[in-house]
């Protein structure tokens, strides 16, 4: 090993070296090998959104189960393991990563920064997430045969409540994978975290004060923070269930005086900054879009700012409105009830604040603005039901009903999910120098409109009638068949939608029309750039003179305040420019060879020790390696 | 023209509204077994009316926030696309309003929900009936500690008995779980409590007349969650009594005293 660095070149040093070389062009080994931003970005929303197409095949089973009462098309123990990893699936292993996708495209380009402040560290938190993301999914396969419906897959929700995650009420490894996948996951989001907190405070181009700041990076700066803070919580707990498991640790064991509400806590302690860490950065992106669309700024930036900033710390106080049921008594009950409404208040602000921005623009109605409304339309429902769950005494009604299965999505799907494809159809001029479909964008966005609501506002109904979460079967005359056949018939209209995007994303790669660098007449650094953007983005660093600050390089302001355009235009960065003088981080493998180490090292804990050694040495051998090979290629 | 086509979808989109809420409000009025807006006793009357005091306002809410974007979008279209509008940043003292008013209104709903919260968590008053309520995967059990039995053992249920209570007086459960969290619910009296293992989880549910309701686990606890349901009758006093001298009899002549936690069975109790 001493021989990788040893002061002359070995034949092993060589070999890495044209390795890099190798990964410099467009081929395979250059994804494999790239620590490029937007290469990172890209690879974080594919590989997402094909784990959104695989939980939306989980929540079509789950709905085609339920279109009647007594259905049998699945039996209780795969209906089980399938609302388990839908869930844990949309999460960590979608909403998460798109998330994550749209901070590694965007936030170098807004803040003029040529890259992520540790661009290899980018790249291994990619690939741990893949990772953690593949060995989740592979428990599928633990439980016998698969092709006779023999699931394996964690069988307890996504919540996994103590004492049903002991290995006496669940048996199997499924439970076991979903430790250890989350683990896995919780590396990658940590190191993520720590990576945009320092891109976004070191790496922002001269003049670019906090106050400057795009909407879109103050949320991503918010939500590092809380990821930042929050994984440890579920690690913490993770590894007590893995000790309860693995090696007859007593930690959650009542018997041995453990106790079960304990994983509560530090789960919903976890689980609430966790909501935020989805709907932040969706927050962020609707914040870029509604201008844009209407031409205005962002009506009261501070005060858009402040509230996301004060969501990210009230968020820590009201984990226990996850808990009003399990006995904590009245007055905890009545303290967390009262933190609950109060942070129903910073979000009413943002919504007001977004209405206020299209209040008097010149609004282009086109799909990325649709998604955007239709975000803010959605996501005030979701809130509004919020508000009710925190009247303590009637949410012990409506906790673990189906009422709350109709909050959560209203928020994360008709909140974040939207938020996300509109960010998709926005940016996606900016890395492929072509529009998307305007007419199947519009189909995509009005039949998810229609689907979603037709699939989760019956939920409200069906909860308040009595129907309980996570139950796989019902009896008749519940007064539930009704709402339950249009949530199905909902779910399958979210399916057609869903195919539309997938078509037009397709169809728009391959023939999409030229976009040019600006075709929105957008406001943020990132539209200065030519589109698709070079490897090196800034071809000079920008100076930042103001909010907005390619807004105001296009239009000037007469006396009376109405804006002018400045007749030359802005100059945008596009002259034929080859980038040679400019020096980039180099290709490295380590990061991929790392993060392969997680899932070996899990492997071997659930099955076979042996396997441990193996995967800590993949691990090591990435690391070192990584530590020694220089960061930039010398110049030849 | 312009002004009568957007006054008109205006008026199609809020027709459509309010005949959408029609149509879910009517949902609400139906007598089915576990519909929490058909209360039958104190506490879900109660837990029913804070509900709608928050449901109203957040109701009307959405409307104005929904019609709202919508008249927005009509009303401020770009019309030609050279049109750059006002650059408006913002206005604090509107801005501040919208956060302290909400703020203002919330804390008031406050008020009744804190008021509420502390009735439901009064302890037992002396004329309160007490059931001892254990979940087992995937059935509940009931043990009467007022009743005892010749042998001295309080009076407890078989499995899939239903849950016997007396009508018009507060009964307060005992909450607890022999194996995994299951969580006490019968809609139509009252909201649930969790049956956690080594907790004794203490509340109070009455229902105003003789009656019977179904309920079930709302606690995700295992494969059959699904089927862990359970019938409770309220009885007139009278009735009750009879109730419970011809349990003691059945005690009496039976050998094998129900008692005994029974091995859960895969079936459930239906």
């Amino acid at each position: 090993m001493a021989a990788v660095i040893g002061q002359r070149r070995s034949g092993l040093s060589e070999a890495l070296r044209s390795a890099r070389e190798a990964a410099t062009g467009n081929n395979i080994w250059s994804w494999l090998a790239t620590v490029d931003h937007k290469r990172i970005g890209v690879l974080y929303g594919f590989t997402a959104f094909f784990f959104f197409l695989l939980g939306g095949i989980e929540a079509l089973l789950i709905r085609i189960q339920l279109i009647t009462p007594e259905s049998e098309f699945l039996n209780p123990d795969q209906y089980n393991r399938i609302f388990t990893m839908h869930g844990t699936t949309m999460v960590f292993l979608v909403v998460m990563p798109l998330s994550a996708a749209f901070f590694n495209l965007l936030v170098p380009l807004m803040i003029g920064a040529r890259d992520v402040a540790f661009p290899r560290l980018n790249a291994f938190s990619y690939w741990t997430f893949l990772a953690g993301g593949i060995f989740l999914n592979a428990s599928f396969f633990t439980g016998g045969n698969i092709f006779q419906g023999e699931l394996g897959a964690p069988d307890t929700g996504w919540f996994g409540y103590s004492t049903l995650t002991s290995t006496k009420f669940s048996d199997g490894h499924g439970v076991d994978f979903w430790i250890f996948g989350l683990q896995i996951l919780g590396i990658a989001s940590l190191a993520g975290g720590f990576n945009f907190i320092v891109t976004i405070l070191n790496m922002r181009a001269p003049g670019m004060s906090l106050f400057r700041m795009p909407l879109f990076v103050w949320m991503t700066l918010v939500t590092s923070f809380l990821i930042v803070f929050a994984m440890p919580v579920i690690a913490v707990a993770l590894f007590e269930l893995m000790f309860d498991r693995l090696f007859d640790a007593n930690f959650f064991n009542p018997a041995a005086g453990g106790n079960p509400l304990l994983w509560q806590h530090m789960f919903s302690l976890f689980g609430h900054p966790e909501v935020y860490i989805l709907i932040l950065p969706a927050m962020g992106i609707v914040s870029e879009i509604l201008p844009t669309f209407a031409r205005k700024p962002l009506f009261g930036y501070p005060f858009v700012v402040f509230s996301g900033v004060a969501i990210g710390f009230m968020s820590w106080g009201v984990w226990v409105h996850h808990m009003y049921t399990t006995g904590l008594g009245t007055v905890a009950n009545a303290a967390f009830g009262v933190s609950t409404i109060m942070i129903g208040v910073p979000t009413g602000v943002k919504i007001f604040n977004w209405m206020a921005t299209l209040w008097g623009g010149a609004i282009k109605i086109s799909t990325p603005l649709l998604f955007a409304v239709g975000f803010v339309g959605m996501f005030t429902i979701g809130g509004l039901s919020g508000i009710t769950h925190s009247m303590v005494p009637s949410d012990y009604q409506q906790q673990d009903t189906y009422y709350v299965v109709a909050h959560f999505h209203y928020v994360l799907f008709g909140g974040a999910i939207f938020a996300l494809f509109g960010g998709a159809y926005y940016w996606f001029p900016k890395f492929t120098g072509k529009l998307m479909n305007e007419k199947l964008g519009q189909l995509n966005f009005w039949t998810l409109l229609l689907g979603f609501n037709l699939t989760f506002f019956p939920m409200h109904m069906s909860g308040l009638l009595g129907m309980p979460r996570r139950i796989y079967t019902y009896s008749e005359g519940q007064g539930w068949d009704t709402w339950n056949l249009i949530a199905t018939i909902g779910a399958f209209v979210i399916a057609f939608s869903v195919s539309v995007f997938l078509v037009n994303l397709v169809l728009s790669i391959m023939r999409g029309e030229k976009s040019g660098s600006d075709p929105w007449d957008a406001r943020t650094l990132e539209w200065s750039l030519p589109s698709p953007v070079p490897h090196y983005n800034f071809k000079e660093i920008p100076h930042v003179h103001s909010l907005d600050d390619f807004w105001h390089r296009k239009y000037t302001e007469d006396e009376a305040g109405r804006p002018i355009p400045i007749v030359a235009g802005a100059a945008v960065d596009d002259e034929e420019h080859d980038g040679h003088d400019i020096h980039m981080p180099s290709p490295s493998y380590f990061p991929l060879i790392a993060s392969s180490g997680f899932p070996v090292i899990a492997t071997g804990l659930i099955y076979h020790t042996a396997l441990v050694p193996v995967g800590v040495a993949l691990l090591l051998v990435g690391l070192y390696g990584w530590a020694m090979e220089p960061a930039t290629e010398e110049s030849a | 023209m312009r002004i009568n086509r957007s006054t008109l979808s205006r008026a199609v989109y809020a027709a459509l509204l309010l005949g959408l809420l029609a149509l879910l409000l009517s949902g609400c009025d139906t007598d089915t077994p576990q519909n929490t807006f058909a209360a039958d006793g104190e506490v879900a009357r109660d837990q029913r009316d804070l509900f709608y005091l928050a449901m109203w306002p957040a109701i009307g809410v959405m409307i104005l926030v929904e019609l709202g974007l919508v008249v927005i979008l009509l009303r401020f279209r770009r019309r030609r696309d050279d049109e750059v509008p006002a650059q408006v940043h913002g206005n604090t003292r509107l801005e501040l309003a919208w956060t302290i008013a909400p703020a203002l209104l919330l804390l008031v709903l406050a008020v009744p929900m804190m008021s509420l919260l502390f009735k439901l968590g009064e302890e037992p008053k002396d004329d309160a009936f007490i059931v001892n309520v254990t979940g087992v995967q995937w059935q509940w059990l009931f043990e009467y500690p007022e009743v005892q039995g010749p042998d001295g053992q309080p009076l407890k249920s078989a499995p899939g008995d239903p849950l016997v209570f007396p009508a018009g007086r507060r009964i307060h459960f005992n909450v607890t779980s022999l194996d995994v969290i299951h969580s006490f619910w019968i809609p139509r009296l009252g909201g649930k409590l969790d049956a956690v293992p080594t907790r004794h989880n203490r509340f109070w549910l009455k229902a105003d007349e003789p009656g019977a309701w179904s309920g079930q686990c709302a606690e995700f606890c295992g494969k059959d969650h699904a089927l862990m349901k359970l019938v409770a009758e309220a009885l007139s006093q009278q009735d009750f009594d009879a109730w419970v001298d011809e349990k003691l009899a059945g005690i009496k002549t039976s050998s094998d005293a129900a008692g005994a936690i029974p091995a859960a069975h895969p079936d459930g109790v239906n």
